[in-house]
This record gives structure tokens, sequence and C-alpha cells, in this order.
């Protein structure tokens, strides 16, 4: 059995050229939150974190791209995470995103990307209004990926 | 209170088989944000489940405000598997007692094969209706179901279908343009297993394992679970 990460997939599309991408579509400075489960975690039961893909394809689709600090392994969790997004310990999981929140903002970015839909809708839904950012635009990595497409409409007698 | 004698406590039952090796350093609950909330410590964790106090951990709020996000875990220089330990006390709640719509997620992804209870023809429908307004822009487009030899196999996670549907239509754009062969199934579609966070590991394995039917089944040759 065979399995493939959604950041493999992407970039393998990239480097084919099997997809063409636009950069001038998201000209805002853009940052890249690291997921638990696909960097930290990943790493300790795969061996491998999916860290450097996924900030590679954000930035086949935005130029101008800053990290967050701390990243990668000692990235903060969203607050959302194991579950806590659907728990009922709300005001518990917001003050977790604190430290999140802070991370973005101190970034400046006005765009952030995530790949996991849990830390997307923590980050979209919740932190930024209860942390006053409503400024910054997020985006799953695929939704991004979608948004800088140029699609070439084929023709249906290929079929 | 009666003293606890450590040498009559039962058998430890949380996983936790290198706890002892904790140095009370607090790297741990120093780079935790939850640190603090309900009293919440990485190190009292280890200690109570040390000491055999396993039903305390149970009982407490802890192991449900912690995210298992792993930082700790990360950042512990004896390497103890506190994740493990966590995740084994969610997992020895009753069911019953499980917080919030976890657990009946679980049970309703065993009875229906999704978290959110969505029929068969509502699920096929939304895809076909779905696809058809898609296609209006990107002609010749449909979502493949069951498709045989299909080289991605994708799972989905059921919050799309039930309350976000047109964020289905990223992924379905990509695949369009990179002229991918691939398919989603009719049933066992959910690619979110919340038998990992309710520590219920039974469960966990019999939903993936239908997944794996599926791939089988549709002889795919890749999984791909955007979750």
């Amino acid at each position: 059995m065979k399995f493939v990460s959604v950041h493999d997939l992407l970039k393998m599309y990239i480097e084919e050229s099997r997809i063409k991408l636009d950069k001038s579509i998201h000209e805002e400075l853009t940052t890249y939150h690291d997921p638990c489960n696909y960097g930290r975690k990943g790493e300790r039961a795969f061996g491998h974190g999916y860290y450097e893909e996924p900030r590679w394809v954000t930035q086949q689709c935005c130029e101008n791209f800053v990290d967050m600090y701390p990243n990668r392994a000692n990235n903060f969790c969203c607050g959302a995470g194991g579950g806590a997004w659907a728990s009922p310990y709300v005001e518990e999981r917001i003050f977790y995103g604190r430290t999140k929140a802070k991370q973005i903002k101190d970034t400046g970015a006005k765009l952030l990307i995530a790949p996991c839909h849990n830390c997307r809708d923590q980050i979209m839904k919740s932190l930024r209004k209860e942390y006053d950012m409503m400024d910054v635009e997020v985006k799953y990595l695929w939704e991004l990926v979608a948004d800088s497409l140029v699609i070439e409409p084929q023709e249906e007698a290929e079929e | 209170m009666e003293p606890l004698l450590l040498s009559k406590r039962e058998k430890r039952r949380l996983a936790g088989q290198y706890a002892d090796l904790c140095l009370t350093c607090g790297t741990c609950a120093g780079g935790c944000p939850v640190t603090g909330v309900a009293g919440l410590d990485v190190r009292k964790v280890v200690r109570l489940a040390l000491l055999g106090m396993d039903q305390e951990v149970i009982d407490s709020k802890w192991p449900w405000v912690c995210t298992l996000c792993g930082r700790c875990e990360h950042a512990c220089p004896m390497n103890i598997d506190l994740l493990a330990l966590i995740r084994s006390a969610r997992g020895m709640r009753d069911r019953e007692k499980v917080p919030g719509v976890l657990h009946k997620g679980v049970a309703m992804c065993l009875k229906t094969g999704n978290n959110v209870g969505i029929p068969k023809e509502d699920f096929l429908f939304l895809l076909e209706d779905m696809g058809a307004e898609l296609a209006e822009e990107l002609p010749g487009f449909e979502v493949p179901v069951d498709k045989k030899g299909a080289k991605y196999l994708f799972t989905i996670n059921s919050k799309e279908p039930f309350g976000e549907p047109e964020d289905m239509m990223f992924w379905w754009r990509i695949l369009y343009a990179a002229k991918e062969s691939w398919t989603t199934t009719s049933e066992n579609w959910e690619g979110v297993n919340w038998g990992l966070f309710t520590g219920d590991d039974a469960s966990m394995k019999e939903v993936v394992g239908r997944i794996v039917k599926n791939y089988k089944e549709l002889g795919c040759e890749y999984l791909v679970l955007p979750e």
C-alpha cells in the first residue's frame, strides 16, 4: 500500500510543470503555519517532518514570504489540535491560541497558509476575531495553489 | 488521607513506560501554551502515572485541554513518550464521558461511514451537483466516484460536504489542471479519524481498514488523505 502526502503531490505537479502558477495573484507578505501533525509528529512517527516542501510550494505562489519564530519542529500549535476544535473547552482553546496569534502578528504577514483543516479553522474562524487580526487572510495550502492556477481549458475531444 | 503504598500499587495502566526517567526539569511545561490552565503541568501527569494514580489523570480535564501537539515531547531531554501517556488517558475514559462530539463522531462514522452521518445518496447528489457547477468553468469536469484503476484515491473531510462544499473545489481544480487520474468513493470516504483523538485504537483501526478495503477493491496506486 502506497501513500502520498499532499505536499509531495503538489510539489510534483509544480516540478513536472503539470500545473502553471501565477505569482502575481498573491503579492502580499505571506507566512506559513507548521501543523504539528505534518511537522513535529510526522517526524517522530515516520522519520520525516514536512517542513520544507510546503514552504517551497507556498513560495511558488508567493514572492514575499516570511517565517514565524519559532518555526518547524519548535512551532507553536494553533491551539485547536487533538480534537480541541470539536471539544467544549472553548475558552481554553482560545487562550491556547494566544501564542499562535502573537507569532502571526509579529511577522506582519497579511496572508497565512495552513495545510491542515483544523489549524485553518482555528486561525481563520477563531483567532483572527479573538486577537484582532481580521486583516490577515487565511488559506489552505491547496487553496493557495488552486487560486494561483493558470488553467487552460481542456478540449472535451481529448477524452 | 491514607498513605499511598508504592509497593502495593496496581500495575500502572497508563502508557508511559519511560516516565520514570523524568528529571522534573520542567522543559515540557515551560514550552506548553496551556501550562497552568485547569492546573495542568505535564510533569504532574508524569508523576501521577508513576505513582499509579491513573484515575486522577483520567478524570481530569488535562488530557483534553492538551492538544497533543507534541512540543513537550520534542523538547524533553529524556525523550519520554508524553503523547502516548496523555492519549492513553483519553482512551481510558468511559466513552460516555468523552467531552463534546468527538466520540459521537466516532460512533457515527462506524455506523454510517462518515463522522456527521451524511447519507450516501445526498453525498453523491452533492458531488454531481458541485461537479456540474465547476464544469461550467472547466469543460468536461466531473467528480470521479468509485473509479476502478484510478491512480490516486482521495478521502474527504466530512466538514466540507457538510458545511463548506465549495472548498472541495480547490483540489478538484488542481487535479483537473494536472490532468490527474483520481477518484473518491461513494462509501467510507471519511478522512478524519477521530479515534486518534479519543484514544480509541479499535475504532481507529476499523475506519482505516474500510479505506484500505476501498483502495484495494478499486485497485488504486496511492492513497491521499488531504486532512
